[in-house]
């Protein structure tokens, strides 16, 4: 697949296609993957993949990056649920589908944290979404490298999340309260979830908004509880559930838990699925008067 | 007694001392399936097998966030009350070498202009109970430094543990011998204890720390196509900034309703874009890249320069966190490599 990989990147540049193949290397040491950008076809030899290459690069195709958009136009290597970003950035007019080569990557999993990587990827290290996948074979490609992979996912999801939702679910109001705001109490405010999702790509984010301050930016329990619920409501309808979030969270806050539940008010309210048709917007920025109302009681 | 031992068995009876004259005792402890530093009251809390805890013992003596002053409109004007720290007694155990080091450098920002008792009281009440470190991972890198596994910088008391699992007490300060006798009915004599192998790890290769420095004071440095291709990748979040132990920027708030409210002194990171954002909209550090040289030129430059003090002590909390695995330490071989070149 590398050697596939590296001989389309090698023609896109040689030919002036792109400006910039933006894909995974490895670190200095070959023991984690790290995003590179090629810009040279003589570099394309660095790209790489395996399942350590957990990141979604979707993030720098968006207009947080102006540095990147400075150097042309921008292939892009993409899984499966890599590429559900690139076509919610695509729903919500942020991309035209001209603006970006992808190069859809067949996926057999990745792990859920580089540290777990010990040679192999056994289920037990992989993130949620992988044994869910849908995309295994990449859904909007300009090209796809890889062997075709054979994978079914189960009719009905399986995984710690859904447990996990399945048992808040089950709590009482206080109990429910109490379990996130013991998780959000860890919060740091360093804003890695924000910065690592692609679908975070407001200019000025609301929590830097100070006139008036919506949002108290202090590490305290209400400040923590404000941002990672605005957080949530901002995503709606929009999150794929990448997992970004939570695998950049520094204190381990199940933000996952979150994402799918979401994931799954929407799909019941609306129907909708995030990620998959470029030409569909998310619900919650429509008006459609054939919108469920059984939510008025 | 300028060494002593510290039983395993004993640890409990030394927390329960702490606490019991309304200290505080901090230690290496499980917190959402990660080592934190966190205030225990049970040995049985505590780990012993641990490289480097997920914080940095950075947040016990300049909290993330905390009010230096409250506020009220009152009818004949503003009523502003001064909040002072009045902290207890912190015993800091199992910190490792590199985060004692830290807090040498931390302190000198905070008592430079200006006497800032926020951080200096809580400093001043604690003690330290450094433990040299018997494993390390990749991304410790404290020898490339300069600093050492079994450093005694910033320690009140540097243990060293033993085979069976105790720990070989030396008193490096006074306040560290005062701690020492205080509670003498903990610590034993030492009886030829064998200790444990120091992990050091090696010194990065290709990395010299002259050069580097000798290359980011050259003004004529700061605009070189390095940065943007070393640091294109970075997202602009704050987990390194935050987990650093040497990292102190801050930022001040008000919060409350336009009544009465608090004044907050919150951690800042110079990774966001909003850190030197100027009320005219004008952005010096406009892009990310710039951002990410301004943290390496602190840690390697200004800091050091301005406050001969330690920018970096090599813990490698910054790549562990970091989301794209933008590695300090292999940008400082390439820095290094560029020097050379120059």
């Amino acid at each position: 697949m590398e050697k596939e990989l590296r001989e389309r990147a090698r023609e896109l540049l040689e030919s002036g296609e792109v400006g910039v193949v933006i894909g995974y290397g490895w670190n200095r040491r070959k023991r984690r993957t790290t995003p590179v950008f090629i810009r040279k076809p003589e570099e394309a030899e660095r790209l790489v993949f395996n399942p350590l290459c957990v990141n979604n690069l979707s993030v720098y195709l968006t207009r947080k990056y102006p540095d990147i958009q400075k150097l042309g136009r921008a292939a892009i290597v993409a899984k499966g649920c890599d590429i559900k970003n690139i076509v919610v950035l695509m729903a919500e007019g942020q991309l035209k589908r001209d603006d970006v080569y992808i190069i859809g990557v067949r996926c057999n999993g990745v792990v859920y944290r580089q540290e777990l990587w010990q040679g192999e990827l056994r289920p037990e290290i992989m993130p949620v979404k992988c044994h869910n996948c849908d995309v295994r074979e990449p859904h909007v490609a300009d090209t796809v490298v890889g062997e075709p992979v054979l994978f079914t996912p189960p009719e009905e999801p399986v995984g710690m999340v859904f447990d996990k939702i399945r048992e808040i679910d089950a709590m009482s109001p206080e109990e429910r309260w109490q379990f996130w705001m013991d998780h959000f109490s860890r919060c740091i405010k360093c804003y890695a979830c924000r910065q690592v999702c692609s679908l975070c790509y407001c200019e000025r984010c609301i929590t830097e908004k100070n006139m008036p301050q919506w949002i108290e930016t202090s590490a305290h329990p209400r400040g923590n509880l404000a941002w990672n619920l605005i957080r949530a409501m901002h995503l709606a309808g929009r999150c794929t559930f990448c997992g970004e979030c939570e695998r950049a969270c520094p204190v381990n806050i199940p933000l996952n838990i979150i994402n799918q539940k979401l994931v799954l008010v929407v799909k019941d309210a609306f129907e909708h699925r995030s990620g998959y048709d470029p030409d569909t917007h998310p619900p919650l920025i429509v008006y459609d008067t054939e919108d469920k109302e059984d939510f008025i009681k | 007694m300028e060494k002593s031992l510290l039983k395993k068995e004993a640890l409990q009876k030394l927390i329960d001392g702490v606490r019991e004259k309304g200290g505080r005792f901090v230690a290496p402890s499980i917190l959402a399936r990660q080592v934190v530093y966190r205030e225990v009251d049970c040995a049985d809390q505590m780990v012993h097998d641990y490289i480097v805890p997920r914080n940095s013992i950075k947040e016990f003596l300049f909290p993330q966030t905390e009010p230096i002053l409250r506020f009220r409109l009152m009818r004949e004007g503003v009523e502003v009350e001064d909040v002072r720290v009045e902290p207890e007694r912190t015993v800091f155990f199992g910190v490792r070498p590199c985060d004692a080091a830290s807090c040498g450098a931390v302190r000198k920002v905070f008592t430079w202009d200006y006497i800032d008792q926020f951080y200096t009281r809580r400093e001043d009440s604690s003690v330290m109970m450094t433990i040299a470190c018997t494993s390390s991972d990749d991304e410790c890198f404290c020898t490339t430094v300069g600093v050492s596994p079994e450093g005694k910088e910033g320690a009140d008391l540097l243990l060293k543990e033993t085979v069976d699992g105790d720990y070989l007490v030396e008193a490096v300060t006074d306040r560290g011998r005062a701690f020492v006798e205080e509670f003498k009915d903990v610590f034993t004599e030492p009886d030829g204890a064998e200790l444990k192998a120091v992990a050091t790890p090696e010194p990065i290769e290709g990395v010299n720390i002259d050069n580097i420095i000798g290359f980011l004071k050259d003004r004529s440095h700061y605009n070189s196509e390095i940065w943007a291709e070393l640091a294109r990748k970075c997202v602009g979040c704050g987990a390194c900034t935050f987990t650093c132990p040497t990292c102190r920027c801050f930022d001040m708030v008000d919060e409350g309703t336009y009544i009465e409210g608090e004044r907050r002194k919150n951690w800042d990171s110079c990774q966001f874009d909003s850190f030197t954002l100027h009320a005219s909209g004008h952005n010096p550090r406009d892009t990310q890249f710039k951002r990410w040289r301004n943290r390496f030129m602190c840690k390697f430059n200004f800091y050091p320069v301005k406050f001969s003090a330690r920018g970096c002590v090599g813990c490698g909390r910054c790549i562990r966190v970091c989301p794209v695995r933008l590695d300090i330490t292999e940008v400082m071989i390439e820095v290094s490599e560029a020097a050379r070149d120059v």
